[in-house]
This record gives C-alpha cells, structure tokens and sequence, in this order.
C-alpha cells in the first residue's frame, strides 16, 4: 500500500488578532508535516510569528521551538517543517496590537 | 452463489463478520487504511469564502485517531489503532461534520451500519455525561437526471445526548429544513443549514441509554445500522445495539432536486458539544452495502 499522505484544513477564513492557536489535530500516523498559512486578508500594519507546538494529549501544550512568520500580504505563502512531533500539533501566535488577519492554516501530512 | 454461502463467506472474514450487509458492499472503511473518503463537509460559497455561512464556516478537519486520553493513554480503534475522529470547537452548540460523497447506481435498498462512539474533551475530572449535545448522521440523496421524479432527499438522525444540561438520551429525526439562500450572482450556488438546531424531532420510542462508561476518559464503541430504500425514499429500518425502532413516524427532509446533484449519494456523521468544552465523536468500520 502507498504511504498515506493528508492535507487538513484545521483553520478557513478564520479571524486572527491578539493571542491564536489553531484547534488540536492528531497526526500520530504521519512522519513529517509542512504547516502552511495563507492571509486571505490583512488590515492594520505589523509582523507576526507563529510557534509549533506539541502537546501530550491534545490539551496542555508546549513549543516545539520551530517559529515562522505570518503572511504580511494575501500574495504571500509561509510554512514550517516539523517532524518528531507526536500525537499533536497546532500553531500558536500573539499578534500585535493593530494588526489581524483572516487565514487559512492548513497541515501536509505524510506518514 | 446463495445468500447462504455469501452468508458463510462474509462469516469467515472477522472485517465482515461485524457487519449484515446487504448483497453489494459499496464501501467497507477501516481508518486503519486512511480516511477512505471521508472529509470535512465544507459550506458552499461563491467568489468569496465570506459567504458561506456560518454554520458551516465552523466546520474543521476530520481526524485519524488513536483516541489517547492523557491519563491512561491511547484507547485505539474498534480494531486496529485509528478511528475517524469529529471535534467541535469549545462553544456551546458548536457542530462538525465529516462526508464522503459518491452517487448511486441503482434506485434500491441500501444499508449504512458504522460503529461509533463518542466522549467531550477530558478537561475536567468529571463525567460530563451531559455535555455532549448529540452525535449522528445523514444522507444527501438526489433522483437521478432521468428519473420520473427530481427530488433531493435527506435522511437524518441524531442521538440528543443532552439539552441545556438536560441528559435526554433519545434519538430525533428532521423532516423541515430551512429555504435554500442563493449566493453570489451567477445564479449557480444555492445553501441550506439543515443541520440548525431547529426543526429536529423525537423518534416515537426513540429513548435509548447507551454505554457512556464511568469516567471521561473511556469509550465503549455502538453498533448502528439504518436502511433506506431510494426507490420509495423511506427508510425501513433503525438499529443502534441491541434496539430496532419502528420508523413509522420517521420521514427524510425532501426538497426539489438541484441541477446539478444528480443520483447523488453523500454520507455524514455530525457531532455536536452542548457546552463550552470540545466534543468528540469517533467512527470505526463503516459499511455501506446495496441490493443490487
């Protein structure tokens, strides 16, 4: 059987400003994962990153320590690599005061 | 070959074994091959995503599971390590659906059996028995292009675990839906929230307790097995465990079909939180077979 490969859409047009994360998906059957993140829109002005992490059991998390930048434009794609990462992974970000974004934050997953 | 020696047949193999399937298996899904098909139910929209609406825009993706609780560890499947797994965001009436989308080739009798289970997120040292609103599924059917009628059917059912705090513990069906929005401006994509909280009704005698185990942790897994005849549009039969429930109250929502849903045959499951806290559901072995 070929290896499973994924794409979970775990954020859509979803309203981004102050303290975010993503919602907890499984990944436990996958290898290796690319988190990628679209801005369908921006307003106000501002850099923001965003954190991989990794959690126990979906509930209590902790950073990866893999940091990536947020989109600054609806043209721009970012993304992180991660592998080694569990049961569990999500995006964490603060962005600044002033700035949101509406994004589309979506997982490749591989096993 | 008779129905007898298919009988032996499917006896002899355990991934059939669990199921009564009709002649034709359409789909035997075990999530330990992957998400065979099904995927998260996205809301329609036109030119921007803005216009989908709401109850959909809260819909993510569905899950592989292991079902791990964080103080014994991972549950596994049915059979096997994965399940297919819904969660709700953590407000109060949040909803997820998953879907796998085919079509028919035969206007006959067909029969969805899954095993199913379902749980909150363990947050709290407590039960939380009630705080799963309800769990269940649907079809989305429509007649075929050249059928007499031109009709798209929707078959529902839910267990209503709990309302408001309330444990209610029965099964409900919906036979209204809302009217279909038209969006955009090309006059080509319409919507329809048929899984709002509106509408549903108690199936008579649909009371039902079933296995929630003892502590929030741990699930049992239900057997369900609801037969529907496309021909009529009626269902004829609805078993959750050990239980059969007449159906002779029960009615599928119907509207005029749509131009371009032809012979369409979608399955869903929905899970749906009753408060603040993620709801869970998980599948594992979905068996869709027909007479044909």
């Amino acid at each position: 059987m070929l290896p499973e490969s994924h794409s979970a859409i775990v954020a859509r047009n979803e309203p981004w400003s102050g303290s975010v994360a993503t919602e907890p998906y499984e990944v436990g059957w996958a290898h290796e994962a690319i988190i990628f993140v679209r801005a369908l829109a921006v307003s106000g002005a501002g850099a923001a990153e965003a954190r991989v992490q990794i959690s126990p059991d979906g509930m209590h998390w902790a950073d990866e320590g893999t940091r990536f930048a947020l989109p600054s434009n609806t043209a721009e794609v970012t993304y992180a690599r991660v592998r080694h990462f569990g049961l569990w992974l999500r995006i964490a970000a603060d962005l600044p005061d002033g700035l949101a974004l509406k994004v589309l934050v979506s997982i490749a997953l591989k096993a | 070959m008779n129905p007898d020696e298919l009988q032996t047949l499917r006896f002899a193999d355990p991934r059939l074994s669990r199921f009564d399937p009709l002649p034709r298996i359409i789909t035997l899904d075990d999530f330990d091959r992957g998400f065979c098909g099904w995927t998260q139910l996205v809301g329609n929209y036109e030119h921007t995503l803005d216009a989908m609406l709401p109850g959909y825009a809260q819909h993510s993706a569905a899950m592989l599971s292991s079902a791990s609780a964080w103080e014994f560890g991972s549950h596994g499947g049915f059979d096997g390590t994965y399940s297919l797994k819904l969660a709700t965001k953590p407000k109060k009436g949040g909803q997820n659906v998953a879907i796998k989308r085919l079509t028919f080739r035969k206007r006959g009798p067909i029969r969805l059996e899954f095993y199913f289970t379902f749980k909150p997120e363990a947050s709290e040292l407590r039960l939380g028995e009630a705080e799963i609103r309800s769990v269940g599924f649907l079809y989305d059917l429509q007649s075929g292009d050249a059928d007499a009628d031109s009709l798209r059917v929707m078959p529902h059912m839910r267990f209503l675990n709990a309302l408001d705090g309330v444990h209610e513990q029965k099964w409900q069906f919906k036979r209204r839906t809302m009217a279909l929005k038209p969006l955009g401006n090309e006059g080509k994509t319409f919507t329809h929230y048929h899984l709002s909280p509106n509408d549903w009704e108690d199936l008579p005698g649909g009371h039902q307790r079933l296995c929630y185990n003892e502590i929030p942790t741990k699930i049992n897994w239900h057997y369900a097995r609801f037969d529907f005849d496309l021909a009529s549009w009626q269902a004829t039969r609805f078993q959750c465990n050990d239980r059969v429930f007449d159906l002779s109250g029960y009615e599928p929502i119907v509207i005029p079909g749509m131009r371009n849903l032809w012979c369409m045959l979608n399955l869903a499951f929905f899970v749906e939180t009753d408060t603040d806290k993620r709801a869970f559901m998980y599948v594992d072995g979905v068996c869709l077979s027909g007479d044909f």
